[in-house]
C-alpha cells in the first residue's frame, strides 16, 4: 500500500507501523523505548507523529500505529518538537548523569528549568532492559510499584532466583543505568554474584556458569561445547570457512 | 408508571441499606423492624425489605412506608417501637422524623414532595429504593428481564444494535463514546469468540454512582449486559468491580446465580439460541484499571497498565477477541431502551446528549447525594435546587467535574447545560459524573496540587508524559503552596499540561492536566497571588496564611477558642479574643466557627 511521510510516497507493507515503514526509507523518527528485535512499546512517547487521513488529523505514537492506505504522516511539527522537547526535559531530571541523556538535553534546547534534578539517577524507564530479559533472560526483572514511583527490579528487590547473570539488561541499557562489578571471578548485578567461566580456547571469562546453563537447557548443546567464547567461535568458524574456501 | 409490588392491605416498610445509610446504622433498624414487627399486636400486616441507596445519604438511614408514600429520616433502632405503634399501626405520622423543609419550615411527609427528588428522572436509578436487590422476583415484578425476553423473541440481534444507535446513547464511563457504533464495530469484525465487559471499576474520589447500582439493582446491569451478548454474538461476559466494594461483589454474585437458575444466563437462555454467562473479576483497586485496556490486561491477569488503542478492543480487545466493553450505568439504560423503545428514551436529554446522567454530588453542599437528571440540566439547577445550596450559607466559587482529571468549573458558568460536549468545552469533562462542590474557602491552586498528587500516585507510570510530567507539575504546585516559584515555573507547567495533552499514552495521562489547566484557566490570579505576593486568597496554604482576630466584629463569645485544636486563642468573655501565632498551626478552624467574620486572614 501507498503511505506519504514527509511529503514523500512510500510504497509499505501493509502490518508494519509507521515507524517500521520510516525507517525502512531511512527516515529519521527519535526513539527512546524502541528495538527493532522487541517492536514498539508505546512509552517514551518521543516518537509522536501527526497522521492526516481525509477525515481526521492526530497526532500518534509512530511505533504502534498501524499504517493505513493513504495517511500522510509529518514526523516532525513545532507542537510535536516542543512536546519531544518537553520529555527530553522531563526524563533528564531523573538521569542528569548519563551521557546519553546529557547530549539529548543540549540537541533539544531544553529550557533551563527551576525543577531539581535527581543527581546520581541515570533510569529513564525505557524498559528495554525488561524486554531484553524478556527475549534473552529469563524475565527476572521487570517494572514495579505504580505512577511516579515506577521503576525497574527484581520481585521485592531480592536477589533473583530465575536470574542467570546475562547482563543483556545493562548492555542495552541507554543510560548505564544498571549496576554490574565485574571481575575475571565474578559479576555481580542486580544483588547477586555469579561465577564467570574462562574460555576454553582463549582464557577470556566470557559468560556466567548460569547462563551457560540456561543456554544447554534451552538448545540441548552440551555444557562444555558452549564454553567458548564467542569471538573464538568467530575465529572457528572463519577459519572453517578459509579452509572451504581453498 | 411501573407496577407497585405492593399486595393489597399489606404496608410495605422500605429500609434504605446502601452504604451511606448502612453506615449510619440502617441494619440495625431492619433487624429491629423485623423482629418487631414479628412480635407485634400492630392489626396490619407487613413486610419489610431491604433497599439498596436512595441517594440521600445526607439524611440516611432512610424508611418508606408504602402505599402511604411516608418517608422517614435519620430514623434510628430506638425509634422502630414508635414507628410501628403509631404509624403502621393507627396510620398516624411522627413528625420529627419527617424532613423539615428549610425553605417553608414545614415538615413533608413524602420524599416525592423533595426539591432533592423532584428535580430528579430516574433511569438508571429507576428500582434503586424500590426493590430489594437480593431478590430476583422483585426485579421482575418491576419488568425486570422483560427487555431480554424481547430482544430473545422479536428483534435480530442486527435491530437490537439498530436501537441502540437510534437512542443515541453514550458511554456512561467518561469517554461518552456512542454505544451502538461500538457495538457495530464489534459485530463488523470476523471472529468466532465475542466478549462483553462491564466496568465497574469506579474509582474517582467521592464517587459513588456505579456502586450504588451494582449494590441496588444488580440485575439490571445483568440484563444490559446478556442484551448486548445477544446483539454483538457474545459467548462471555465479566464484571469488573473493585473488590473493596464488598457489597456490590455480594449482591452481584446472588444476582448472577438467580439468574442462572432462572435460566436468563446460562445454554440456550429462554429456548433462545443465545448461550451466555457471566463471570465477576474483583480488581485491586488501581485508578488506572478503569482504563479499558488496562482493566483488560488486568482480567488477562497481566499488570494494569493500558496500550495504545490504535486498533479498538472492539476488534482486538480481551486476549486479542472483539470485546464490548461499556461501564455499569450504561448496561443498567439498556433494558429502558429497549423496553420504552429508543424514541421514548431518547426524548430526554439534549440534542448531543441524550438520556439521564446519574451524579454524585459531594462537597459542600447541603444535600450531598446520588442524584439523576436529564442531560442538560443546569449546574445551577443540580447545586441549588437539587443540592439546596452551598453549606453555611458560604459563596459557591467552583464545582469540579468528571473526577480528579476533570477539571473546575466558575461561578460564571453555573448555567452551563451539563452534557458531554458543553463539559469538555469548558475545559473540563463528563467522566463517570462526580461533581465536588466548592465554596470560597477553597484554593485553587491547592485544589490542583491535592488532584496532581492524587493521579502521580495512580498513574501507571508507563508512559513518559504521564509519569513525569505529574511529578514535576506535583513539585511546581507544592512550591506554589509554598509561596515559592516563578513564571518559569509557571510556563514549565503549562509546557508539561500541553504536552501531556497532546502525547500521553492513555486518556488518563491526556486528561491528567485538566485540573492544573482549568484552574490556571479560570483562577489564574490566585497562582499569581502566590507566586508573587506570597499570598493565599483562601486562606488555606499554611505557609502563607496567618489568622487575626479583628477586635471590631468580635463579640468575645469563645466559640473560635472551643474549637481550636491547640489552644492558641485566649480572651476574656464578651471581650475580643486573640490568636497566639507561636502556636496557631493555621487550619483555619477558628475562621470556619465564627458568626461574626471576625477572624481574618493576612
Amino acid at each position: 500500500m501507498k503511505i506519504m511521510i514527509d511529503q514523500q510516497v512510500l510504497e509499505v507493507n501493509p502490518g508494519v507501523t509507521i515507524l517500521e515503514a520510516a525507517r525502512q526509507h531511512g527516515i529519521h523518527i527519535p526513539t527512546l523505548c524502541y528495538h527493532e528485535a522487541f517492536g514498539g512499546q508505546g512509552m517514551c512517547r518521543m516518537c509522536m507523529v501527526e497522521v492526516r487521513t481525509s477525515h481526521s488529523r492526530k497526532v500518534v505514537a509512530a511505533c504502534t500505529y498501524p499504517v493505513q492506505s493513504g495517511i500522510e504522516v509529518q514526523t516532525s511539527t513545532p507542537e510535536i518538537e516542543k512536546g519531544r522537547r518537553t520529555i527530553v526535559a522531563l526524563l533528564y531530571r531523573n538521569a542528569p548523569d548519563s551521557g546519553f541523556m546529557q547530549k539529548l538535553y543540549t540537541d533539544y534546547d531544553c529550557l533551563e528549568n527551576g525543577l531539581a534534578v535527581n543527581n546520581g539517577e541515570r533510569c529513564i524507564l525505557c524498559r528495554l532492559c525488561v524486554r531484553a530479559c524478556e527475549e534473552i533472560g529469563s524475565s527476572a526483572i521487570s517494572a514495579v510499584l505504580r505512577g511516579t514511583e515506577k521503576r525497574i527490579g527484581t520481585p521485592f528487590d531480592e536477589a533473583s532466583a530465575v536470574c542467570i547473570g546475562c547482563a543483556a539488561c545493562a548492555n542495552i541499557c541507554p543510560t548505564e543505568a544498571i549496576a554490574v562489578e565485574q571481575t575475571d571471578q565474578d559479576r555481580t548485578i542486580w544483588n547477586r554474584t555469579f561465577t564467570m567461566v574462562q574460555c576454553r580456547s582463549c582464557g577470556r571469562s566470557f559468560a556466567t556458569r548460569e547462563q551457560l546453563d540456561y543456554i544447554s537447557q534451552k538448545t540441548g548443546l552440551a555444557g562444555l561445547d558452549l564454553e567458548v567464547c564467542d569471538l573464538c567461535r568467530k575465529k572457528k568458524l572463519a577459519a572453517k570457512i578459509e579452509q572451504f574456501a581453498r | 408508571m411501573m407496577p407497585q409490588i405492593i399486595e393489597a392491605d399489606k404496608k410495605m416498610v422500605l429500609v434504605c441499606c446502601g452504604t451511606g445509610c448502612l453506615a449510619n446504622g440502617s441494619m440495625e433498624v431492619y433487624q429491629e423492624l423485623q423482629q418487631q414487627l414479628a412480635n407485634s399486636n400492630v392489626n396490619v400486616s407487613t413486610y419489610t425489605k431491604a433497599t439498596g441507596c436512595n441517594g440521600w445519604c445526607e439524611k440516611g438511614p432512610l424508611v418508606k412506608i408504602m402505599p402511604d408514600d411516608i418517608t422517614y429520616c435519620q430514623v434510628a433502632a430506638k425509634d422502630v417501637a414508635e414507628v410501628i405503634a403509631k404509624t403502621i399501626g393507627k396510620g398516624e405520622l411522627i413528625n420529627r422524623l419527617l424532613y423539615r423543609d428549610p425553605k417553608t419550615k414545614q415538615r413533608v411527609k413524602s420524599h416525592h414532595q423533595i426539591d432533592f427528588y423532584k428535580k430528579q428522572h430516574k433511569v438508571a436509578l429507576r428500582n434503586i429504593g424500590e426493590i430489594d436487590p437480593a431478590s430476583i422476583e422483585d426485579y421482575i415484578s418491576r419488568d425486570g428481564y422483560q427487555a431480554l425476553n424481547k430482544v430473545l423473541h422479536t428483534m435480530g440481534p442486527g435491530q437490537v444494535v439498530e436501537e441502540v444507535i437510534r437512542s443515541g446513547l453514550r458511554g456512561r464511563g467518561g469517554g461518552g463514546f456512542p454505544t451502538g457504533q461500538k457495538w457495530k464495530a464489534c459485530t463488523d469484525v470476523e471472529a468466532s469468540v465475542r466478549y462483553i465487559i462491564c466496568n465497574g471499576d469506579e474509582g474517582d474520589p467521592g464517587a459513588f454512582m456505579d456502586r450504588s447500582i451494582m449494590e441496588g439493582d444488580p440485575h439490571t446491569v445483568i440484563e444490559g449486559m446478556i442484551i448486548g451478548a445477544y446483539a454483538v454474538e457474545a459467548t462471555a461476559g465479566f464484571i469488573y468491580v473493585r473488590d473493596e466494594y464488598s457489597l456490590a461483589v455480594k449482591n452481584l454474585g446472588i444476582a448472577i446465580q438467580d439468574a442462572r437458575q432462572k435460566g436468563f444466563l446460562g445454554e440456550n437462555i429462554l429456548g433462545s439460541r443465545l448461550s451466555f454467562d457471566i463471570e465477576i473479576v474483583r480488581g485491586g483497586g488501581a485508578f488506572v484499571c478503569g482504563e479499558e485496556t488496562a482493566l483488560m490486561a488486568s482480567i488477562e491477569g497481566n499488570v494494569g497498565e493500558p496500550r495504545d488503542k490504535y486498533v479498538y478492543p472492539t476488534e482486538k480487545g480481551l486476549w486479542g477477541q472483539p470485546t464490548v466493553i461499556n461501564n455499569v450505568e450504561t448496561w443498567a439504560n439498556l433494558p429502558v431502551i429497549i423496553n420504552d423503545g429508543a424514541e421514548a428514551w431518547a426524548s430526554i436529554g439534549t440534542e448531543g446528549s441524550k438520556g439521564t446522567k446519574v451524579f454524585s454530588l459531594v462537597g459542600k453542599v447541603i444535600n450531598t447525594g446520588l442524584v439523576e437528571v436529564p442531560m442538560g440540566t443546569t449546574l445551577r439547577e443540580i447545586i441549588y435546587e437539587i443540592g439546596g445550596g452551598i453549606l453555611n450559607k458560604r459563596k459557591f466559587k467552583a464545582v469540579q467535574t468528571g473526577g480528579p482529571s476533570g477539571g473546575c468549573i466558575p461561578a460564571e458558568m453555573l448555567d452551563m447545560p451539563v452534557d458531554f460536549d458543553s463539559l469538555t468545552e469548558a475545559g473540563s469533562m463528563m467522566g463517570s459524573g462526580g461533581l465536588i462542590v466548592m465554596d470560597d474557602r477553597t484554593c485553587m491552586v491547592e485544589i490542583a496540587r491535592y488532584y496532581v498528587n492524587f493521579l502521580a500516585g495512580e498513574s501507571c507510570g508507563k508512559c513518559t508524559p504521564c509519569r513525569e510530567g505529574l511529578k514535576a507539575m506535583l513539585e511546581i504546585l507544592s512550591n506554589f503552596c509554598q509561596g515559592k516559584g516563578s513564571d518559569a515555573d509557571l510556563q514549565f507547567l503549562m509546557d508539561t499540561s500541553e504536552t501531556m495533552q497532546m502525547m500521553s499514552l492513555c486518556a488518563l495521562g491526556r486528561t491528567a492536566a485538566n485540573p492544573v489547566l482549568s484552574t490556571l484557566r479560570y483562577f489564574k490570579d490566585e497562582y499569581l497571588a502566590h507566586i508573587h505576593e506570597q499570598h493565599c486568597p483562601a486562606g488555606v496554604c499554611r505557609d502563607l496564611t496567618e489568622f487575626y482576630i479583628d477586635p471590631e466584629p468580635c463579640t468575645g463569645c469563645g466559640l473560635c477558642a472551643q474549637h481550636c485544636p491547640v489552644e492558641a486563642i485566649s480572651g476574656e468573655k464578651k471581650e475580643a479574643h486573640v490568636i497566639d501565632q507561636a502556636i496557631c498551626i493555621r487550619c483555619g478552624e477558628c475562621r470556619n466557627q465564627c458568626k461574626f467574620d471576625a477572624v481574618m486572614i493576612r
